[in-house]
């Protein structure tokens, strides 16, 4: 207890040395005492380092008086929480001699914790010899605890996107499992559809029955090639007219094993909203049907399909070259009223010329660009 | 040829089963499980065969066609979505998807009755995917 006293005297000695150094009208003592910022000076000549002066913005801070730090060392600032990491920063800066900034947990005298922005600098003398640490606090606590709140909010925030994204990904799961079964269900239909039109079309023993029925069967068809080759594509929003000409053009004049009729194609990918892929592929559908059937009558022929874009515009062509027949007065009407009407669904423009045993269709179309790159 | 067409859907079988027979092929039975396919591939054991890949048992096809492939029985799926197929084709010579037409199934049916007979000299349809064709699907 005796030499706690002695030492307390000490620091308060040096203290009083310090301050006697500077005369009452020192500016720089003035402000050091009047700053709003806490300060202290410790003296590391003398035992453990204490403090030997603080000022009254450290006293407020703290709630210690002046008579009650000089002399001790300042861990009496640490408590339960702080962190002995940041601690022992603090100490081996000291050993070094050297500044730190650091923030710390510390206690007031009535046990309040605060977070401390802690500057520790030596002081040297003419001989590079540390004659005094000085250091300054700041109480951040009020930054350190919206801080805490930004990070909680944040964190929460973080948690309502995950559950958000959790519901969305179920969500999107149930969708493309519905959107696959109403495909295969629709698909199925379709196909159930078409065997119905087939075996009437196989039982039935009048000629002109069998040919309504295949009619009936060739435009169910050409709807069935669209919904199996617009859920083929990754994107379903796209129809490529080009390949739905391919397939039809070659299975078509594949079935009917005729040499004598010649199918050449010219086809470049044109991609068509998916609204408007069924009325464009009934036009296709009944351009093509009407030149193989032209020349299946007449003992063969050339047919030449185009596909191909045409600056924003693009353009379906089917030519044939076959003696012209006349068709058959029904399906001729039906041809020509799906024609009409597919046409006029897709603001297409359809022009027919025929010279001698040539006969030309052709359909253009407006096409949106973004609709066209290929991928 | 000797087909078997492996499909749960009874009238979407019968109807291709006349339309191979119009082919003039025979049909030594129709399956709609797994356990069908089995039965009939050991009871009249077929040269080719059609094999949907959702059964009455599940989307058991698959099974089926690595079973045909076991036994190296040549068969092609025929499904309303071949994206399901791994990219194997689980042995299948190919796909035709559904809903086909009736063109398109008769030159598959020409194409693969030359192929099975050993003539690879005929162009493939545009109604069956080639395995090797198969386009693998891009996921992002």
């Amino acid at each position: 207890m005796q030499e706690y006293d002695q030492r307390r005297t000490d620091a308060r000695d040096a203290g009083q040395r310090l301050v006697a150094r500077h005369v009452r009208e020192d500016p720089f003592a003035a402000a050091f005492k009047a700053t709003r910022m806490p300060m202290i000076v410790t003296d590391p000549t003398q035992a453990d380092n204490p403090i030997i002066f603080c000022n009254a913005a450290f006293e407020k801070l703290t709630g210690y008086s002046s008579v009650e730090v000089v002399g001790r060392n300042c861990r009496f600032l640490q408590g339960g929480d702080t962190n002995p990491e940041t601690v022992a920063r603090i100490r081996s800066a000291i050993d070094a001699g050297s500044d730190i900034a650091v923030d710390i947990l510390n206690y007031r005298k009535n046990g309040q914790s605060f977070w401390n922005a802690l500057f520790l600098s030596p002081v040297r003398d003419d001989n590079d010899k540390i004659v005094y640490f000085f250091a300054s606090q700041l109480d951040f606590t009020n930054v350190k605890s919206r801080e805490a709140e930004l990070a909680a909010a944040r964190h929460q925030a973080e948690e309502a996107v995950a559950e958000a994204t959790r519901n969305l990904r179920a969500a999107l799961a149930t969708r493309t499992l519905l959107v696959h079964e109403v495909d295969h269900r629709v698909k199925n239909n379709l196909l159930t559809m078409a065997s119905i039109v087939k075996m009437q079309a196989r039982l039935t023993k009048d000629e002109g029955q069998r040919s309504a029925l295949m009619s009936v069967l060739n435009r169910i068809e050409a709807i069935s090639t669209v919904q199996r080759k617009l859920f083929t594509t990754d994107d379903v929003a796209r129809f490529d007219i080009a390949d739905f000409a391919r397939e039809l053009a070659t299975d078509l004049v594949g079935a009917i094993k005729r040499d004598d009729i010649h199918l050449t194609l010219d086809l470049t990918p044109v991609y068509v909203p998916a609204v408007k892929a069924s009325p464009l592929s009934l036009i296709v559908n009944e351009l093509v049907g009407d030149a193989v059937r032209r020349g299946l009558s007449d003992g063969g022929g050339e047919i030449h399909i185009l596909v191909k874009r045409l600056n924003g515009h693009f353009l379906i062509r089917v030519e044939d070259t076959s003696e012209p027949v006349e068709p058959d007065e029904t399906s001729a009407e039906l041809g020509r009223m799906l024609l009409e009407a597919s046409a006029r669904q897709v603001e297409a423009r359809i022009e027919r010329t025929q010279a001698g045993r040539r006969t030309i269709v052709d359909v253009t179309l407006l096409v949106e660009s973004e609709k066209d790159v290929p991928y | 040829m000797k087909v078997m067409i492996v499909e749960d859907e009874m009238l979407l079988a019968m109807e291709l089963e006349s339309e191979v027979e119009a082919a003039g092929h025979s049909v030594v039975g129709v399956a709609a499980s797994s356990g069908q396919a089995a039965d009939i591939v050991r009871d009249a054991p077929p040269e080719f065969a059609f094999v949907d890949i959702n059964l009455q048992d599940g989307p058991t096809g698959i099974n089926v066609g690595r079973m045909l492939a076991e036994k190296r029985i040549p068969y092609v799926f025929v499904s309303g979505n071949i994206k399901k197929l791994p990219d194997d084709f689980a042995g299948a010579i190919g796909a035709i998807e559904k809903p086909y037409t009736i063109n398109g199934m008769a030159n598959a049916l020409a194409y693969i009755s030359a192929l099975v007979q050993g003539d690879d000299s005929m162009p493939p349809p545009a109604s069956l995917v080639l395995a090797q064709d198969a386009p693998r699907p891009v996921r992002n």
